[in-house]
């Protein structure tokens, strides 16, 4: 391609598309000038917040007036891309708001934490609107390669740098594995842009392999069984607000390219993603079941999750009727857990912060007492979790189970019913520690530090969202494409 | 607003000026809880008294549409009232300020958060009883759960824990695989409207009818609880506060009977048809078994959780005898058994309070230091023993008739049960009021106190009321019996007619119609 016809591949339809992702490297870059620019450097938290809400207001705009297809088809701004965007935007936001007060010892590389943070909603856009491998590649290293230095951001602790190893070294592996995938489907086919791919011949053995590979790395990032074994040691080991960034703005990025990518599985083959997602539940759940660290317990609950939102990539694969539905639960309930899980982690962080360095049940114990609004919003965030209504989880997995039973895996929807009977034993476990169980003897002193301005304001969003998902769905129903 | 939603909503604003309240001003508290579910009672009287019994389906209906979901069913908020959750209704407004009533001798840490609790279980129950569109239903049904869950969990006894978990994830397993149902129920009809619902599903073959059925009926059995699903109902009630144990017995378990007869038997009358002998069997092996655990028992409060299972046992026995008298016995003695076994527990809790201790071997002559609790006690195990003239005989004699128009052999083990019923409920009245008062506690024991009086008061006032002109109830819940029952007959007769190719099974079916 020579540079001219490049250049006119950037007409005013790209430019616009491009413009969430272009405001985003900019803030991105503002903050890390901030670190160096005595003046700027005390605006940091605004630029941060302007960064964000200027990339909403986009993304909104792209939500009234789509654009298409631009870049020579492989990337796509329409309304799907721009609800995972919003998406990205808030899961950011969240977990930026628990981050601010959250580190003590490291707080002079803040700047450096938001420019990192920063630069994820970049790469989560990018593989939610890729229509091409390759976009969607470099999307996924610009959203890994930040996460990678966050988890290991608290370079101090032991864990953090094991849990930012470990994610490092099998996300290389993920990534190699993509694109040795996309290296296959490219000489099965020819093109690696979906355009192209959608009427490629896709049963040759060269192109399925390419296809299951492709698969496994992104189901990694989603964290589905049997790729699921380094979320427990990851989430837990790293900093509690990079976890809620990675449990909800990552998950919700790579399911996005699952669902633009759906049409390379061969739909003969939902049936083993259903088998997938139901033995990822089991194994989320039951082992969720044996933890006594809740972060590490929220981990294994997140691949439950995972499981249970892959139950809807096999009705999306399973032709046009089911496709709008599917969507608009695949949405739904991924909405529902950025705000219930980064509710969920980011008041970890705020016990983290001033209660107790680690939070074992044991340490929730009596909290009810102690912090009645943390335990009060805990509780709700459990809640929705363990899907009960009134909250948005119980929506988002209402309509999970409803694409799955119309698309004919009644048996499927069973076992993950009483699969999520299993979930909820474990939330109602935290429960009964904050409410019902005294306070332990030998706990140590505690000071009740208040959780400060910002964590309380990403909580009460997240409270405020969880119960309008809940109640009043028809708000974000309606406006779903 | 309409008078339906303020009567569902109403404890939820109280709910929350409880919670504005200061934790320390618990007086306050119990007065504004007290306050709430007083106005919710006097407009569940005004409802009742506009009551319309001569119309058969819902009225009072109101409904605004809720939410959408792409190629399914619009969902509206309805709710509405029919002469069945009339009824429970009633029931439920009425019971509540005692039960608010009765806390002020058991709660006394954490006030503030009981009281919201039970405010939100009020519209809760309500809400289940009134909801006429199914996803709303499911709603109320699973939240619930969750006041009872913390009642349990935070003010239980010993073993608190271990039995609100229990209780949650029973019937929550239960409520899941209804929540399967539900769907199933919404894509095959495109309709989230309980009375389209009921209309359509009925329609349906008898074979698919069995898997809806089977759906919704191990929900509302779990909760019921109907034979092998009982074990929880005995920890969740030993292990509850006083107040707890009376809603639960009182209006909660009452969702699972409510349950059975609006979707199960009324939505499905083929596969009722079908299943009602199982049913039955299980209703009367409940009444039998649940009649010989309380003969076991020693600790007080465990004896009449058991007795409900008994008493709970005689409601299924009835309704699935899908004739009209025992379907109009299993409704008044859905209302019977709140006041009696809720009497009982506010009895036994009483009790409690003064002795710390429940067991039967512990008391004896209370009926010299107690007097007044000795003639409340003696009315509450008289009505739950079903003596005539009081509210439990008439329940019970109706149940027994129609189980016997539809099969005898059960209804003789029903018969059988109210004698074993009498038993355990007169040795143990025995055992806590009369002998020799040889224990210097008993001895010094307080008897009832005016607010405690107030309390049972009500109670006894409906249970004569009941026993004596039992008509005025039925004829309220008579309407909409009466159309369950002409599905069912309506069922059984298409069930005659399909079976009838055979000549042999139909000359069996001619000589005993309805039994099968």
């Amino acid at each position: 391609m020579n540079p001219q016809s490049i250049l006119t591949l950037f007409d005013d339809n790209a430019l616009r598309a491009m413009g969430p992702l272009l405001a985003l490297a900019a803030g991105a870059l503002l903050v890390l000038l901030a670190g160096i620019v005595p003046i700027l450097g005390s605006a940091r938290g605004l630029i941060v917040m302007a960064t964000l809400g200027v990339t909403a207001a986009l993304q909104i705009d792209h939500w009234r007036d789509p654009i298409g297809p631009v870049l020579d088809a492989t990337y796509m701004a329409d309304k799907g891309t721009a609800a995972f965007g919003l998406m990205f935007v808030a899961a950011t936001l969240l977990a930026w708001l628990y981050s601010v007060h959250y580190y003590k010892e490291d707080r002079p590389f803040q700047g450096e934490h938001d420019f990192l943070m920063l630069v994820t909603p970049l790469g989560m856009t990018m593989m939610a609107g890729a229509q091409d491998l390759l976009v969607f590649f470099v999307g996924l290293e610009v959203l890994s390669i930040p996460l990678y230095a966050l988890a290991a951001f608290r370079r101090n602790r032991l864990r953090s740098v094991e849990a930012g190893m470990k994610y490092f070294l099998l996300g290389a592996f993920a990534a190699a594995f993509f694109l040795y995938g996309a290296g296959l489907i490219y000489m099965a086919s020819g093109s690696v842009t979906f355009s192209d791919l959608r009427g490629a011949a896709t049963h040759s053995p060269l192109f399925q392999a390419g296809v299951a590979l492709v698969m496994a790395s992104v189901f990694f990032k989603v964290s589905v069984f049997p790729f699921h074994l380094w979320v427990p040691d990851v989430y837990e080991g790293s900093p509690t607000p990079v976890t809620a960034l990675m449990a909800t703005g990552t998950k919700a990025a790579a399911f996005a390219f699952l669902l633009n990518a759906a049409f390379l599985i061969p739909p003969v083959q939902s049936t083993l993603v259903v088998a997938i997602a139901v033995i990822t539940m089991a194994v989320g759940n039951l082992g969720a079941l044996m933890q006594k660290d809740v972060k590490r317990m929220l981990a294994y609950s997140g691949i439950a999750h995972a499981g249970t939102i892959l139950l809807v990539l096999a009705g999306y694969m399973n032709g046009d009727i089911l496709r709008g539905a599917a969507f608009d639960a695949a949405v739904f309930y991924l909405g529902a857990y950025v705000f219930t899980a980064a509710g969920a982690f980011g008041l970890l962080a705020v016990l983290e912060q001033s209660d107790h360095p680690v939070t074992t049940f044991e340490s929730l114990k009596g909290l009810a007492q102690r912090r009645p609004y943390v335990a009060a919003a805990m509780t709700l965030f459990m809640l929705s979790l363990g899907g009960i209504p009134a909250t948005g989880g119980f929506l988002g997995k209402w309509f999970v189970f409803s694409v799955s039973y119309r698309s004919g895996f009644v048996a499927a929807t069973i076992l993950g019913a009483l699969l999520s009977v299993v979930g909820m034993a474990y939330y109602l476990r935290v429960i009964v520690a904050m409410y019902m169980q005294p306070e332990s003897k030998d706990a140590g002193p505690r000071e009740a530090q208040a959780p400060g301005l910002p964590m309380a304001c990403a909580t009460a969003v997240c409270v405020v969202f969880v119960i309008a998902m809940g109640v009043m769905p028809n708000l974000f129903l309606d406006r779903l494409p | 607003m309409d008078h339906l939603t303020w009567l569902t909503f109403l404890p939820l604003i109280g709910a929350a000026l409880v919670l504005l309240t200061p934790s320390s001003a618990a007086q306050a508290q119990r007065m504004i809880a007290l306050a709430t579910t007083l106005a919710v009672a006097v407009l569940g009287v005004m409802i009742y008294r506009d009551f319309d019994s001569s119309i058969l389906g819902a009225q009072q209906v109101v409904s605004i549409p809720w939410f959408e979901i792409r190629g399914g069913p619009a969902i509206r908020y309805t709710l509405g009232i029919d002469g069945i959750s009339l009824l429970m209704v009633a029931l439920t407004s009425l019971l509540m300020p005692i039960v608010i009533l009765s806390t002020w001798g058991h709660i006394d840490k954490r006030v503030k958060e009981f009281m919201v609790w039970m405010l939100v279980m009020e519209t809760g129950m309500l809400g289940v009883f009134l909801s006429l569109d199914l996803v709303l239903f499911y709603f109320f049904w699973e939240i619930s759960l969750i006041p009872l869950y913390f009642m349990v969990g935070i003010w239980g006894g010993e073993r608190r824990i271990y039995a609100t978990i229990k209780f949650f994830l029973y019937t929550l397993a239960g409520s899941l695989v209804m929540l399967v149902a539900v769907i199933a129920m919404l894509y095959q009809f495109n309709s989230a409207d309980i009375p389209t619902l009921t209309e359509l599903a009925a329609a349906l073959p008898a074979d698919k009818q069995g898997w809806l059925f089977a759906g919704f009926a191990l929900a509302f059995a779990i909760k019921v609880p109907v034979m092998p699903f009982h074990t929880w109902l005995a920890d969740a009630h030993t292990e509850a506060p006083t107040s707890g144990s009376v809603v639960l017995a009182g209006v909660l378990l009452k969702m699972g009977t409510y349950g059975l007869l609006r979707f199960c038997i009324a939505m499905f009358p083929a596969a009722a048809v079908q299943w009602a002998p199982l049913f039955m069997v299980l209703g009367a092996a409940g009444i039998v078994y649940g009649a010989f655990l309380a003969m076991a028992q020693n600790d007080l409060k465990r004896l009449v959780a058991c007795s409900s299972v008994s008493h709970l046992g005689y409601v299924i026995l009835g309704m699935f005898a899908l004739t009209s008298a025992g379907l109009q016995g299993g409704v008044l003695q859905m209302v019977s058994h709140g006041m009696s076994t809720g009497m009982l527990f506010l009895l036994v809790g009483m009790i409690y309070e003064r002795r710390h201790t429940r067991a039967l071997d512990e008391f004896g002559g209370i009926a010299h230091s107690m007097p007044l609790f000795a003639i409340f006690l003696v009315i509450a195990v008289l009505s739950s023993a079903a003596l005539p003239g009081l509210n439990g005989f008439v329940g019970e004699y109706l149940i027994l008739k129609g189980a016997f128009d539809a099969n005898q052999t059960l209804a003789i083990v029903g018969v059988l049960g109210v004698i074993f019923g009498s038993v355990y409920l007169l040795v143990a009245t025995r055992r806590v009021l009369f002998g020799p008062l040889n224990k210097r506690e008993n001895r010094e024991l307080l008897d009832l106190n005016a607010r405690e009086i107030a309390t049972l008061a009500p109670i006894v006032l409906f249970i004569v009321w009941i026993g004596v002109a039992p008509t005025p109830f039925l004829n309220k819940s008579q309407g909409a019996v009466d159309v369950i029952v002409r599905r069912c007959d309506e069922a059984r007769a298409l069930k005659l007619a399909t079976v009838t190719a055979d000549p042999a099974d139909a000359a069996a079916n001619l000589t005993t119609p309805t039994r099968r």
